[in-house]
């Protein structure tokens, strides 16, 4: 897939932002590598670098594609590239990206992509740099907001950016980590690779098929000739041909503009000398200036025949010229990658380092970008090389050549080849092989002639026109020239293989392929983690009010790899477990046959005792407990709670003439439901008796007690004082007087609503400074809520009356007071309000109350209060 | 040196590629939800499988002719205290596989409601598969097989009676639902061939912003 069908595909999944650059790049992870789409993306603005995975290597649909990371391009943001830390092909580019803690490296294959890339990071940070106010990256946060990736360092998992992670459920998000740890897709597909690699030979053969390779040196002429005779001179028709020009046409037009009607002229020649033996088909043709190549193949082998590729390179004025050079073909046959180069290499007799150096030019420059990864001439299995070489015979005098060569006495003269020599000493042509040559040099002739160049310069006859090969299991059949062609001054020279490609057996791969799947699936399986619990039912038996009660959860990791567990919460749940569960620790690390003990607790607290006494909630809870990469194991709590006074509206208490538990459940959320109606005070007490209970206790035992509702009481004596009152008794109401007062003030703070609600609040605070319209507001108060205040006031200043004694004053109680008269609304867990705020808050609750515990206000006396 | 892109594909197409589902199971409790999906992954069956407390999770390759589907299984609890967590489970498959057990009328019955409840809350483009397991006790046979295909043929579910005991149409099914899975581009959509995290913020943004379409 190329760049631009990449980048246009990735901007296609991001409708309101402009996809900048693409690339596909290897995430580095140690020494794992997987596939990743890197994008730079922007918008107002701004812009952000994004690591996409993609469900399918190359992604074919914007489906395919999701974003694993996000990594805003901000101040924090640095990058580098690492050119000195080569692989071992010296060809990869190491890409580092940093923003606070994360660091994250690629790897790429250098290209005009890759530059193209660079360039546009650089651009995007000195955009950063240059924009002066702050810049906009709200726009990320509609991605997922939990991106987590491994740090190439140390391997410890960290947030990519503190921006994208802040969204504010980002804790909780429920299912960010489920079977996350499974293979990636693009590692398994690796791994599949090099499984199936290892197994080649169970599913692969290989068959020999015949290749012609030719080549002529046509001197600019036209094709009056018929080439059968170099062509077809063969009795079976070969399976491929692969046949090469060079000096097709030597015209001023044909080098300045690369343009030829030669082209078509030889190549219809070339039609028509192909053996008759068969029907062929043509792959491909590349022509450079005078440099042609054309790959036939027989038509009933085209099937076998795919990723057909071609490339040029120009080595001739300037070193990019197209004089000189190379053209190629390549492709695969079957399950053989073939290469086919046709050169023309530098002339002139003593110029064989140029010539040496035109080699390694093609052969470094040649590529076939196509191909994903582009491929050159070296990563091919088989590489057939043909052409004009150019190499001369030197250091021998041109008379005792051609002596010797019409004589047949070939092998003094090679002694003198350059190219033979140049390939001893492996200065050139490393790794390829020639056939012995049998046939006469090849150059020079008179046009029309066999007869040797009869010019002045007087020349030794060469053997320009070559072929080598390069790869395993190929054998050459022939190697000749063909002397009866006479238009040009050289002589075509052609050469026969048999080589053995390697062909799949579909049904043995299909086989083999879904074995290795499935061993696969059987590691992957094996290794999810694996824990067990003992018990998946935690049962409480009696809750009481306050009293906490814990059983302890044991999970045991009974798999082959760590286990990351960690409650996690319910689809539109705001919290992992209700408000009267706690567990300790709700994530951990488990190694193989470690245990972790879970703490769960529960506690009804002031918080969630209104929700459980008025059935609006029940001590039922399904806890999720997940392995991340893994299964979900339900752990179901329950108990059964004890239904208290301590949590149930001041209305519905004052309608209850019993102690709550002669009460039935039912008629209690009958009378929560209806707590409205009671508002008139009809029928029901004037303030609740378990109000009166308490502060005529106090008021009888308590006056006198130092720092009363400053000093604590015990726990033990709450909880008898609570079923006192839950139960009712003829004893008198236990503990001391500091645990009654804190009962007293517990009571107040687990009503639903405090005693001026919560609606009220904020006008109590803008008059706080005005008693007579802070005495408006608790006139406008509900039948009991008023005299449940005006009874707590005045029982407070019965309180101040004897500050001698108890040591208590008027701004100790009415910041206390203004705390429970106006509690605020609880907060979710771990959420905190600025402090500061929260101190004038308080303040003006406490000169609210202050009024009232400092003057007389028989105005707001209602006439049913007995003292 | 040559060769390092591995082997191809018979046809000389490169090689295949890998879609990657997930995929749930639900059906009332012991209808057989996790012994189809042991058979199929393992291979085995046990007579007395433990019930499934929680979601257990797994993975399975299928190999079509042009692609290879990997399957993330999520084998659900059946019984009915956990109905209410079945959507963290649903929500963002791309398969579904709801079972009921032939010889129980009841949980045919339940697994209406199930296919209901999918076409309402899972993703559109869901592919939905009926399961009418234990398909080996014909003899104690409730739901008759033209009825349940009647059914399937009117919501559009593939249909098959599988028996995760003999191993009947269990990999059958699950092939079924691989080759209806969307594999090309011309099917977009929220969830499918999405990776789970991107789903998870189909609720929040919409579907055409949350996922790379």
């Amino acid at each position: 897939m190329g760049s631009v069908d990449l980048l246009s595909l990735v901007q296609s999944g991001f409708t309101g932002e402009t996809v900048l650059a693409c690339l596909e790049v290897s995430k580095m992870q140690g020494w794992v590598r997987t596939t990743r789409y890197l994008a730079i993306i922007s918008k107002s603005g701004s812009s952000a670098f994004f690591v996409l995975t993609s469900t399918r290597v190359p992604p074919i649909s914007p489906a395919d594609v999701s974003v694993e990371g996000i990594v805003p391009i901000d101040s924090n943001f640095k990058f580098e590239l690492d050119t000195e830390t080569q692989h071992e092909d010296g060809h990869d580019l190491y890409l580092s990206v940093s923003s606070n803690k994360s660091k994250l490296l690629f790897e790429m294959m250098p290209s005009s992509k890759s530059n193209a890339f660079v360039g546009e990071l650089y651009k995007a940070v000195d955009n950063v740099v240059r924009k002066s106010g702050p810049l906009e990256y709200n726009w990320l946060n509609r991605y997922p907001p939990v991106i987590r990736h491994d740090c190439s360092d140390n391997g410890l998992k960290e947030e990519v950016q503190d921006s994208v992670v802040d969204s504010p459920d980002s804790l909780s998000l429920p299912r960010e980590s489920i079977a996350k740890g499974s293979t990636p897709i693009a590692a398994r597909e690796s791994v599949i690779r090099y499984m199936m690699s290892k197994k080649e030979d169970q599913y692969m053969y290989k068959q020999s098929f015949r290749i012609f390779v030719g080549t002529w040196n046509v001197n600019g002429q036209s094709p009056t000739a018929d080439l059968t005779e170099w062509l077809s001179c063969d009795v079976d028709p070969p399976d491929i041909y692969a046949i090469g020009f060079q000096e097709l046409d030597l015209s001023t037009e044909a080098f300045l503009f690369n343009d030829t009607p030669r082209e078509n002229e030889w190549y219809k020649a070339v039609v028509s000398g192909l053996h008759n033996g068969a029907k062929y088909t043509r792959v491909k043709l590349v022509r450079l200036v005078g440099m042609m190549l054309v790959v036939f193949v027989q038509e009933k082998l085209r099937q076998y025949v795919t990723g057909v590729a071609c490339d040029t390179v120009g080595t001739g004025i300037m070193g990019k010229m197209g004089n000189k050079g190379g053209v190629g073909v390549r492709l695969d046959f079957h399950s053989t990658s073939i290469c086919f180069v046709n050169a023309h290499l530098a002339a002139h007799v003593e110029e064989y380092e140029r010539r040496n150096q035109d080699y390694r030019d093609i052969y470094s420059r040649m590529c076939f970008s196509s191909h994903h990864p582009p491929k050159t001439i070296k990563d091919h299995d088989h590489i057939y090389w043909l052409g004009d070489l150019n190499y001369r015979i030197t250091e021998i005098d041109p008379k005792y050549v051609k002596d010797c060569v019409e004589r047949d006495s070939f092998q003094k003269v090679l002694e003198y080849d350059q190219l033979i020599k140049q390939c001893r000493a492996q200065t050139v042509f490393v790794g390829f092989k020639e056939g012995s040559i049998t046939f006469k040099p090849t150059y020079k002739y008179d046009t029309g002639t066999d007869n040797w160049d009869s010019s002045e310069k007087n020349r030794a006859p060469a053997w320009c026109d070559r072929i080598l090969w390069k790869g395993e299991s190929i054998e050459q059949i022939e190697y000749r020239s063909h002397p009866f062609l006479k238009i040009s001054d050289h002589k075509p020279v052609s050469s026969l293989f048999d080589a053995k490609v390697r062909i799949i057996d579909a049904v043995k791969y299909r086989k083999i392929h879904e074995e290795v799947m499935k061993k696969l699936d059987k590691l992957e399986n094996e290794f999810l983690p694996q824990v067990t619990v003992e018990t998946t039912e935690i049962t409480f038996d009696t809750v009481q009010f306050l009293v906490p009660q814990s059983k302890n959860l044991i999970i045991a990791n009974t798999g082959q790899v760590p286990v990351k567990f960690e409650f996690i919460k319910k689809l539109d749940d705001p919290y992992y477990c209700k408000d009267w569960l706690n567990i300790e620790p709700y994530l951990g690390d488990v190694i193989p046959g470690e245990k972790c003990e879970v703490k769960v607790e529960v506690r009804v607290d002031k918080k969630s005792a209104y929700k459980l006494n008025s059935g609006q909630d029940q001590l039922y809870d399904i806890l999720v407990l997940h392995l991340e990469g893994g299964k979900d194991i339900f752990i179901t709590v329950s108990g059964n709670y004890e239904r208290s006074c301590f949590g149930t509206s001041l209305e519905t208490l004052a309608s209850i003439k019993e102690p709550i538990r002669e009460i039935s459940l039912g008629s209690i959320i009958d009378k929560e439901k209806k707590k409205d109606s009671f508002s008139s005070g009809e029928g029901t007490y004037a303030v609740p008796k378990e109000v009166w209970f308490l502060v005529d206790h106090l008021y009888r035992h308590g006056t006198k007690a130092k720092h009363l509702f400053v000093q604590p009481g015990l726990h033990s004596e709450i909880y008898d004082i609570r079923d006192w009152l839950d139960n009712g008794s003829q004893e008198s109401l236990p503990g001391s007087v500091y645990s009654v007062a804190e009962a007293l003030l517990l009571l107040f703070e687990s009503c639903p609503e405090p005693v001026i609600p919560y609606e009220m609040h904020t006008a109590c605070l803008n008059c706080a400074s005005n008693f007579m319209q802070c005495k408006q507001i608790i006139q406008g108060l509900t039948y009991h809520r008023k005299n449940v205040f005006i009874y707590l006031c005045s029982f407070l200043r019965e309180l101040l009356s004897h500050s001698d004694d108890n040591g208590l004053d008027t701004k100790t109680l009415a910041a206390l007071f203004g705390g429970i008269f106006m509690r605020d609304k609880p907060v979710p867990r771990d959420v905190s309000k600025p402090r500061s705020s929260q101190q004038q808050l308080d303040r003006k609750k406490s000169i609210f109350i202050y009024h009232f515990l400092v003057n007389d206000y028989p105005d707001l006396l209602p006439p049913l209060v007995s003292s | 040196m040559a060769n390092k892109a591995g082997p191809q594909r018979p046809n000389g197409t490169a090689q295949a590629k890998i879609c990657q589902f997930k995929l749930v199971l639900l059906g009332e409790s012991a209808v057989g939800k996790s012994s189809l999906v042991l058979r199929f992954v393992k291979g085995q069956f046990h007579e007395y499988q433990e019930s499934t407390i929680g979601a257990a999770f797994l993975t399975q390759t299928v190999c079509l002719d042009d692609t290879t589907v990997k399957f993330e299984i999520w084998d659900t609890a059946g019984q009915e205290r956990y109905h209410s967590l079945a959507p963290m489970y649903y929500r963002g498959a791309q398969a579904a596989i709801v079972v009921y057990d032939v010889t129980n009328q009841d949980t045919f019955g339940r697994a209406k409601t199930w296919v209901k409840e999918l076409q309402r809350q899972a993703s559109p483009n869901i592919v939905i598969a009926l399961a009418g397991n234990k398909a080996d006790l014909a003899n104690k046979r409730c739901v008759e097989y033209e009825e349940a295909q009647a059914y399937a043929e009117e919501n559009g579910l593939l249909f098959m009676e599988t028996s995760a005991k003999t191993g009947t149409n269990v990999n059958e099914i699950f092939l079924a639902i691989a080759k209806k899975l969307p594999k090309s581009e011309t099917i977009g959509g929220s969830g499918s061939g999405q990776g789970r995290r991107l789903v998870e913020s189909d609720t929040t943004a919409k579907t055409s912003t949350s996922c790379c379409k």
